[in-house]
């Protein structure tokens, strides 16, 4: 690791640990105009507030073996505004996170789980997923699967939580910490580069963070969890390869029809543009994660309300062909659904998601999907979580439950490394936590990936055939349904 | 890596004078040989004079010295550079640290000193903390990790030389956190007079590299204050391990550089352990051993007695 590291083109930081005299001058030359202040040094400095970086700060602090440790977190946006949160029974927000039971597990072991609201919680044990050309479907339904409910047993899929409210509940869990992590927000990260060789100390191969603020920490260990464009990740010279899908992901938040009479399920059906999918909220409520290209995007944030409402039914009920035409309508989509809809056949609900009412005033987003997966998550002193080492298609829920999985690895890593007296930014110290997560990472990311591009044949052999092999999971055939959905919650 | 997650508690098999595991009745007659008797390298290597002018005398229980062999001191003079590349040809020894840690706190928690202090590295820690004294320290693998433990008070890294002593320098500047407790020592363990008796004394992969290994462990237990330990790790000699160190992993393998180890010099578990019953004051209150075996691409793993056929761990506790 170090070698490759010295084989890049990083300078040298310009200021010193402790101002020796020599030090002073280079520091005064590099940094004419401006104070050059000693770093602090932290045991971890962690660049990124998402929830991801956040779940680090808090399992961190919570484990026993690390809680010790002196963590600051960097975080360009302001965290106030998510401490200071006041969620409204009316409203839900449209960025929306699926979290599987084995995430929701290490969030209950690090104490953070109980500042979740379970009334603004979603679970879900059921799925619905079909072909949108064949209407080949599978149901991923532990109920049916299992002939009834077993006692004790958890059935959850998954459970949906709005991504400000698991930030809110994480920044609760780091507010009751004994030793607090410094949280610096409404800060960005300027620059980041190695130190310097003083009398008492040799902090070459220390990143030290300078931010926009003007301080300066030194890190025994950098932890990037700044995301796909990760800062840290550039720092390092660690490659990260992958292709933008030329599919932008649109959310929206919905009111829809009564459906207390049904279960809670997940809807997803695949286009060959792209899945769409709407996700239970509790109450009257629901998301919508429609996957499709820029332009059909663009479009449909374009449109009137009651049209983007009524596209959006149609989506999960009209053939493909009509969906496409629909698209060139600027208006009027209201009308040409209902006629549209009066002479196709579809089923009902639950095996279809109930229709959507109205558009929740100021949801409608979008952004744009990539694959993306880095060379390494590690370096010398250097680590990365979550969306820096990998950025996967958002369809099945998974980018943020594999952060999460980074994260308690790291973290284990890091409690073993102390324990045994190593640096804890050594590569040593590391290398476990990459060879527990670089593969199933690899392996999630490749099997997203193959799902979008098989499904997004709108004809051909591989059509048909797609929907044999969905017909037999279907049936259950080979236990591979109980595989796949045990799989599913376990990852 | 994945060595690292065994516990070291699940596979010792412990001191018990009557002699159930030790079927070897050749210990006694390889013991002389071994550990009271100069081992040249070959022929090529050979040079008396110079290790005898170092050593003093071979075979005196009590007045001699170890000695230091200068074929050694060049070996690792030559390795000095690359001791702390993480790729580098020290990456077993990196690899086995987390390992000797362990197995350290294992024989520090069945009672010592500091017991119920270095239990798990943990807690508040004595007043004084553990005093440690890593003989043969090389790089300084083992004692940045040992003095980077919250109880650890003061460590000591001696190696003869200077050369490795400047790379373990060099490294230990890396980290504030060691300075003010760990502190290097350019001499021969015979050479060497502190003022103060040690907790902990470790030997980790040097006593197969020493010409009088059985005057050098005693020069060694002299430092170690009553109720202390010394805590050692090296190779038996035995076919397997002349597979496994010479063959496969300097000739075959290039994962250990080449000349690193003189299969000669190896001494067996029961020689080990024979040699300190025959100590006054030292084992009746804990002698332990640890057989281990690094699978490639598993790391290093605790296996119970493999002590008979390679590396192993050993422990032994001055009585108090």
């Amino acid at each position: 690791m170090r070698r490759s590291l010295l084989h890049l083109p990083i300078k040298r930081s310009a200021w010193a640990v402790r101002t020796s005299n020599a030090a002073r001058i280079t520091a005064t030359r590099s940094f004419a105009s401006e104070a050059s202040p000693n770093p602090e040094i932290y045991d971890i400095v962690v660049v990124g507030g998402g929830p991801v970086g956040l779940t680090l700060a808090a399992s961190l602090g919570a484990a026993r073996a690390t809680s010790h440790l002196k963590v600051a977190l960097i975080e360009g946006m302001n965290l106030a505004s998510i401490r200071d949160w006041k969620p409204t029974p009316d409203y839900f927000a449209n960025r929306i996170v699926s979290l599987i039971p084995s995430t929701v597990k290490l969030l209950k072991e690090t104490g953070v789980w109980k500042h979740i609201k379970q009334e603004r919680v979603q679970s879900y044990d059921g799925m619905q997923v079909w072909d949108g050309m064949t209407d080949a479907r599978v149901e991923f339904d532990w109920n049916k699967l299992l002939g009834g409910r077993e006692e004790g047993m958890d059935t959850t899929i998954a459970h949906m939580v709005e991504n400000i409210h698991l930030s809110h509940g994480l920044l609760k869990r780091l507010d009751e910490l004994a030793v607090k992590p410094t949280m610096i927000d409404k800060t960005k990260v300027e620059k980041i580069e190695y130190g310097q060789l003083t009398e008492e100390v040799d902090m070459r191969d220390w990143p030290i963070v300078s931010l926009s603020n003007g301080q300066k920490l030194g890190a025994r260990l950098l932890i990037g969890a700044d995301g796909g464009n990760s800062p840290v990740r550039t720092f390092a010279g660690i490659e990260s390869r992958g292709w933008d899908y030329e599919r932008h992901s649109m959310v929206a938040t919905f009111k829809i029809e009564d459906d207390s009479a049904f279960p809670k399920f997940a809807y997803q059906r695949f286009l060959p543009s792209g899945p769409v999918a709407i996700l239970p909220l509790p109450g009257n409520f629901a998301n919508l994660a429609w996957s499709t290209t820029p332009e059909k995007v663009a479009h449909l944030k374009s449109l009137a309300p009651e049209d983007f409402v009524a596209m959006v039914n149609a989506a999960f009920r009209l053939s493909y062909t009509d969906i496409d035409y629909l698209h060139n309508l600027k208006s009027g989509v209201v009308e040409e659904t209902k006629w549209r809809e009066s002479v196709t056949k579809y089923p009902d609900p639950p095996t279809i998601p109930v229709r959507i009412t109205e558009v929740l005033e100021g949801t409608r987003a979008s952004f744009p999907l990539k694959m993306k997966h880095a060379d390494r998550y590690i370096g010398e002193r250097i680590a990365l979580v979550g969306d820096a080492a990998h950025t996967i298609h958002p369809m099945a829920g998974q980018g943020l439950n594999a952060g999460v999985g980074d994260v308690y690895s790291l973290v284990k890593s890091i409690a073993d490394g102390i324990s045994h007296g190593q640096d804890i930014g050594s590569s040593f110290t590391l290398e476990p936590y990459q060879s527990e997560r670089y593969l199933p990472n690899n392996a999630l990311l490749g099997f997203v990936d193959k799902l979008h591009t098989l499904y997004g044949f709108e004809s051909g052999p591989l059509v048909p055939l797609r929907s044999i092999g969905v017909e037999i999971i279907n049936r259950d055939w080979f236990g591979l349904k109980k595989f796949l959905m045990s799989q599913a919650a376990k990852s | 890596m994945l060595g690292r997650t065994l516990r070291v508690g699940a596979h010792l098999s412990h001191s018990y004078r009557s002699t159930a595991f030790r079927k070897l009745s050749r210990s006694s007659t390889i013991f002389n040989t071994i550990l009271q008797q100069p081992v040249s390298r070959d022929a090529r290597h050979s040079s008396t004079s110079a290790y005898q002018g170092i050593g003093g005398s071979p075979g005196n229980p009590n007045g001699g010295g170890g000695g230091v062999d200068p074929v050694e001191v060049s070996h690792f003079n030559a390795l000095a550079s690359s001791w702390w590349d993480a790729q580098g040809p020290s990456r077993l020894l990196h690899l086995m640290n987390p390992m000797r840690i362990d197995f350290a706190k294992h024989c520090l928690s069945m009672g010592g000193p500091l017991e119920a202090a270095t239990d798990a590295g943990e807690g508040e820690g004595s007043p004084r903390g553990l005093t440690v004294l890593d003989v043969g320290c090389g790089g300084g693998i083992f004692s940045e990790s040992v003095a980077r433990l919250p109880n650890t008070s003061k460590v000591i890294g001696l190696d003869p030389s200077e050369q490795v002593l400047g790379v373990a320098r060099a490294h230990a500047k890396k980290d504030p956190a060691l300075a003010g407790k760990l502190q290097y020592v350019n001499s021969s363990i015979d050479d060497y007079t502190p003022d103060h008796q040690f907790d902990l004394i470790t030997l980790f992969e040097v006593v197969e590299h020493v010409p009088y290994p059985a005057a050098f462990l005693q020069t060694c237990m002299r430092h170690v204050r009553p109720g202390g330990w010394i805590v050692l790790s090296t190779i038996a000699r035995t076919w397997s391990s002349w597979m496994t160190t010479k063959l496969i992993a300097e000739d075959l393998l290039h994962i250990v550089p080449r000349g690193t180890h003189d299969w000669h010099k190896y001494i067996n578990e029961p020689e080990m352990r024979s040699f300190f019953e025959n100590q006054p004051g030292w084992g009746s209150q804990g002698m332990l051993s640890m057989g281990c075996l690094y699978v490639p691409g598993l790391g290093w793993k605790a296996i119970k007695g493999s002590e008979d056929y390679g590396n192993y761990f050993f422990g032994v506790r001055r009585d108090l």
